[in-house]
């Protein structure tokens, strides 16, 4: 493998790790609880300046760019402290826009709260240098462990391969247990799960704040991969590639979010860059964008559920009696155990 | 209706206005423990409305609502719910992606896994528990005659069988008092009559109710005693014979 291609492939197998944190993440939270999270790729870009501002030297004045902060942290701090603003963000934002909105009314609320995060990030620029975003951001222990550039890349495509797994296993844990049932009861039909005794605003605050916190481990993982940061990177738009991603691989499946992962942001953005460029420059870029937007319609029109829809989960019954005793169960002392 | 120490759940002038409509207005009466009561009347009584209100669902404008010596008036429906209220709907609120068993499991409030600590300690935290639940939801599902549904999407199953499974999902926490609102309704009159069957069977098995109906003889076979509704008010209440010979309800209702 020629240098290049190893450092291509490299590069796409950690973008490949973070999207599919991400879509954990949405996946969570749209997937099992019916949030439309439409402000998802915010919280991802906030553990992501989080992890910037930690990583970077103090600002020094006069220097090329501005921003608060400024701490000098060694890994991990700076990615957990990226999950930690990302869960943080999405308790103050769920506070207020989870409690007394109806999901359609929440979902236009998350866009807006996208927009201004964009636009405020863009014009405070003593915040993350505004419009030309952070950059020079030092690579997690680049001098520690003293690699060449692409061995330092296949060291990085590790760290964020046991990222990965421990959000994995997190996420797993969740979904597996009553609680992931409860989430998947307040989003298939939440008077119901309310009139069984859930606290549905605790359930659905309890899934924004983890996806929250993974959508902010993610883009920390991203930001201090790449070095740089800046709004471009996380437009509303982008929020649309991780729901396709999920909607094409198959939501309340985790195994299908980490599919959706590879096949959305990963191949099909990938595959459509090595395209000729046609017309006039930022064509092809627009182009991807309807691209994308027609793949999610297409799958919700003639595949809704995904290439790996959500699994009937059957739980065994123990044998079952002839059916001419089973009057006898009915008429035992009170089966129902009501005393 | 039996004397106030055995009432279950005490509803004194309870009221619902949207804007100028006065849904429910100034509506008083008792259940009693251990037995079905009916509240039946035309669309439009104000019956589910006051049903919602006892479940939580709906705040009231005013009025009390003391459930075990307890007022429980404007408390939201999972707190109403963990005091021991099973509900059903009248629009069928069964969870459709999940199989029947889940929906049952999920019934019970207060699991050990349902909370964001008990889920990340892992299954050996909460599996006694949910062995526990899977037992007493196929006792259930036996009891209902549904075992052969056991492990089918609550979307799948017929209007029938959601009824059931919202009677089986509501006892599924062993409550000791259930809101029915027109558990029959769209259902073959065959099934029907099992439900009630059941019905009466969980009557004695000690278990109280309160069911909302608009169908005369349903609310006759199965109820004692039965309130009227109309128009927001209580027209009359008390056994089936004393609603029949009630001018009022004639006027209303039986004629109507």
């Amino acid at each position: 493998m020629s240098t290049a291609w190893a450092f291509y492939i490299s590069t796409v197998l950690v973008y490949l790790g973070v999207n599919m944190m991400a879509c954990w993440g949405l996946n969570l939270q749209y997937g099992y609880t019916g949030i439309l999270n439409f402000a998802y790729i915010a919280f991802l870009s906030a553990g992501g300046y989080t992890a910037a501002i930690l990583t970077l030297g103090p600002n020094t004045a006069g220097g090329f760019q501005k921003y608060v902060f400024g701490l000098n942290l060694p890994f991990p701090l700076p990615i957990l402290a990226g999950g930690l603003v990302g869960g943080l963000l999405s308790a103050v934002v769920g506070a207020i826009a989870l409690r007394r909105l109806r999901s359609d009314y929440q979902a236009m609320v998350f866009l807006v709260i996208s927009i201004i995060a964009t636009t405020v990030v863009t014009n405070d620029v003593g915040l993350f240098n505004g419009p030309a975003g952070l950059s020079l951001i030092p690579k997690p222990m680049n001098t520690l462990v003293n690699l060449s550039l692409v061995g330092y890349q296949w060291f990085y495509v590790g760290v964020t391969a046991v990222i990965c797994a421990i959000v994995y296993g997190f996420v797993r844990r969740i979904t597996k247990s009553p609680l992931g049932r409860s989430m998947r009861a307040v989003r298939d039909q939440e008077h119901a799960a309310a009139a069984l005794g859930k606290n549905v605003a605790a359930i659905r605050m309890t899934s924004f704040i983890i996806g929250g916190v993974i959508a902010g481990i993610s883009g920390a993982v991203l930001v201090s991969f790449i070095s740089a940061w800046s709004p471009g990177g996380w437009l509303y738009q982008e929020t649309f590639v991780l729901f396709t991603a999920i909607i094409v691989g198959g939501t309340a499946n985790n195994a299908g979010a980490a599919l959706g992962a590879f096949l959305v942001p990963v191949l099909f953005l990938e595959a459509t860059r090595f395209l000729p460029p046609i017309g006039r420059p930022g064509l092809t870029d627009a182009l991807q964008w309807v691209a994308v937007g027609s793949l999610a319609l297409i799958f919700l029109w003639f595949w809704p559920r995904g290439v790996l829809p959500e699994r009937k989960r059957v739980i065994k019954i123990p044998s079952l009696l002839p059916p001419g005793l089973r009057a006898s169960t009915v008429s035992g002392d009170h089966p129902t155990g009501i005393e | 209706m039996s004397t106030q120490t055995d009432a279950l759940l005490v509803v004194a002038d309870l009221r619902k206005s949207y804007g100028g409509v006065h849904a429910v207005d100034g509506v008083s009466f008792e259940v009693g423990r251990g037995r079905i009561t009916g509240l039946i009347g035309p669309n439009g009584a104000g019956k589910s409305t006051v049903l919602s209100m006892v479940a939580g669902a709906i705040r009231p404008s005013s009025g009390s609502i003391v459930l075990n010596d307890t007022e429980i008036a404007g408390w939201p429906s999972y707190k109403v719910a963990r005091r021991g209220v099973g509900r059903t709907f009248q629009q069928s609120g069964d969870f459709s992606a999940m199989t029947v068993m889940e929906n049952l499991l999920t019934a019970k409030p207060g699991q050990r896994g349902d909370t964001l600590r008990g889920a990340l300690l892992g299954k050996r935290y909460w599996r006694a528990e949910e062995d526990a639940l899977i037992a007493r939801a196929t006792d259930l599902v036996r009891r209902f005659d549904m075992t052969a549904m056991a492990n089918e999407l609550g979307g799948s199953l017929s209007g029938g069988q959601r009824r059931l499974l919202e009677i089986m999902r509501a006892l599924m926490s062993e409550p000791e008092f259930i809101l029915l609102d027109e558990p029959m309704a769209g259902v073959n009159p065959a099934l029907g009559e099992r439900i009630g069957d059941y019905l009466l069977e969980l009557r004695d098995g000690g278990l109280s109710m309160l069911l909302v109906e608009h169908e005369m003889s349903i609310v006759e076979k199965l109820c004692d005693p039965i309130i009227v509704m109309a128009q927001g008010q209580i027209l009359s209440q008390g056994t089936m014979s004393q609603i029949r010979a009630d001018q009022k309800v004639i006027d209303a209702y039986l004629n109507g």
